[in-house]
């Protein structure tokens, strides 16, 4: 009996072991990586965003209470001087349409942050097979959201996802141009990456295209990020 | 009478085991020393907010069921979590929007307790400016803790003080502060998170976190 009792408890070790080292912990799925090669250097990558299907809802938030034109998972914070600063969640495709990772787009304005009338913002996009890439640029208009009252509560508004800003124009690049004493075009810069993307630097630049207006008012498009990096450029 | 001693030879075998791995000393020697509190005091915020994985032993064994209203479905987010957070002004510093990615990191090892995510953030002051922050958060002495607390452990003094998750980065990956816009543009620093799992659970309800975040301006020039 204690033989039996020692060889059970062995047993019992045994499996802890072989759980420690073959337990299948957690992996992301990985699409192939779509980088175009110029011919002078760096790698370009295309991301894309579908809007409104690729905001991501928070909990608690009812699409079907919200005006036509509102936007989910999103937030704005603003002080008491009117500087605003606007949050936006978004699943992140690649150039054929496969969603590798998630996108977050924050926005502010006012003091130190960007001219009055528009807007500074930050990118940081997660592809979690491969890492992250940080993104910062200034906007051409204001492109912060806006937080109205409702009946149902308080609704936040993006401006691309209303037909009235696109009256007169089916694309707008968001990113601003440098000014012309910098030696840069843009002003839409790879600060960072990490993982796969560590150590590169480079160039952005933010496209909205409207795709289609809703007889609500509503619009569908995309957002377009064309990335340029190179190896510590 | 022989089964039963069986079964009590194997669920000890498998108690001792346990254990034994969860009581890693590498668990002990592993984590990042925490930032001067007057120069990076550290804001709790509750992380209610979010979508995705839930951040407990079960979503990063991939052991647990996910919620399903808040998972994220896409077969390339299943291990990922996703959400909005306020940090709430005080400490000389005012308000700020954040948002906070967590992906379940591929480097975690069990023989090297590590269980853990990669995390990024985007911060932004309305009016001030914004940074990103990247750093690897280590849950291995959390699911420890909750493990022996169920065997009857008292670890309520180690929750309320909170869970220093920060721990150095795994292969591959990067920690630290980026400035990116308005005064912080060019800064670079540290990122600390505290854990508060006796908190959330006290409530039933998502841990409350704390976070800690030291930049440094640029260093001067001369031409």
């Amino acid at each position: 009996m204690k033989r039996l009792f020692s060889i059970s408890f062995l047993a019992g070790l045994l499996v802890v072991v072989l759980a420690t080292t073959f337990w299948p912990l957690p992996t992301h799925l990985r699409y192939r990586s779509l980088i175009t090669v110029p011919p002078d250097g760096g790698r370009q990558e295309e991301f894309v965003i579908r809007w409104p299907e690729d905001r991501i809802r928070l909990p608690g938030e009812d699409r079907a209470a919200l005006p036509a034109t509102a936007a989910v998972g999103a937030a704005v914070l603003e002080d008491s001087a009117g500087q605003r600063a606007s949050a936006e969640l978004f699943r992140l495709r690649d150039a054929d349409d496969n969603v590798i990772g998630v996108a977050t787009r924050l926005a502010g304005t006012g003091g130190a942050i960007a001219d009055p009338g528009r807007s500074a913002s930050n990118w940081l996009l997660v592809i979690p097979s491969r890492g992250a890439l940080f993104l910062a640029q200034t906007d051409v208009q204001d492109t912060t959201l806006t937080e109205v009252p409702t009946a149902d509560g308080p609704a936040v508004f993006a401006p691309e996802q209303t037909a009235a800003f696109w009256a007169e124009r089916q694309r707008l690049l968001v990113t601003a141009n440098a000014p012309a004493t910098t030696s840069s075009v843009t002003t839409g810069r790879v600060l960072r990456g990490t993982s796969e993307f560590e150590g590169l630097r480079g160039s952005f630049s933010e496209t909205w295209a409207l795709d289609e207006v809703s007889a609500g008012g509503s619009t569908q498009g995309r957002i377009l990020l064309s990335t340029f990096t190179a190896a510590g450029s | 009478m022989r089964a039963l001693v069986v079964v009590l030879g194997l669920l000890l075998g498998l108690l001792v085991g346990a254990s034994a791995v969860l009581l890693n000393p590498l668990a002990w020697l592993r984590g990042l020393p925490p930032l001067s509190g007057e120069l990076a005091p550290f804001k709790a915020y509750r992380g209610e907010a979010y979508r995705g994985i839930d951040l407990r032993a079960g979503s990063l064994l991939r052991a647990g069921r996910q919620d399903p209203a808040v998972a994220l479905n896409d077969p390339a987010l299943r291990h990922v979590r996703i959400g909005i957070i306020v940090l709430p002004a005080g400490e000389g510093a005012p308000a700020a929007l954040a948002v906070k990615v967590s992906a379940a990191a591929e480097s975690n090892s069990l023989w090297r307790a590590q269980l853990g995510t990669n995390d990024y953030w985007n911060i932004y002051w309305p009016g001030g400016g914004s940074i990103f922050a990247t750093g690897y958060s280590n849950f291995w002495t959390v699911t420890r803790d909750g493990f022996f607390a169920t065997l009857g452990g008292d670890f309520s003094a180690a929750g309320a003080a909170g869970y220093p998750v920060s721990a150095p980065p795994t292969a591959g990956s990067a920690a630290g502060v980026t400035g990116a816009a308005g005064r912080y543009a060019g800064f670079t620093g540290e990122i600390r998170e505290l854990l508060y799992p006796a908190a959330g659970e006290a409530r039933g309800r998502d841990p409350n976190w704390a976070v800690a975040i030291k930049a440094n301006p640029p260093p001067f020039t001369t031409r």
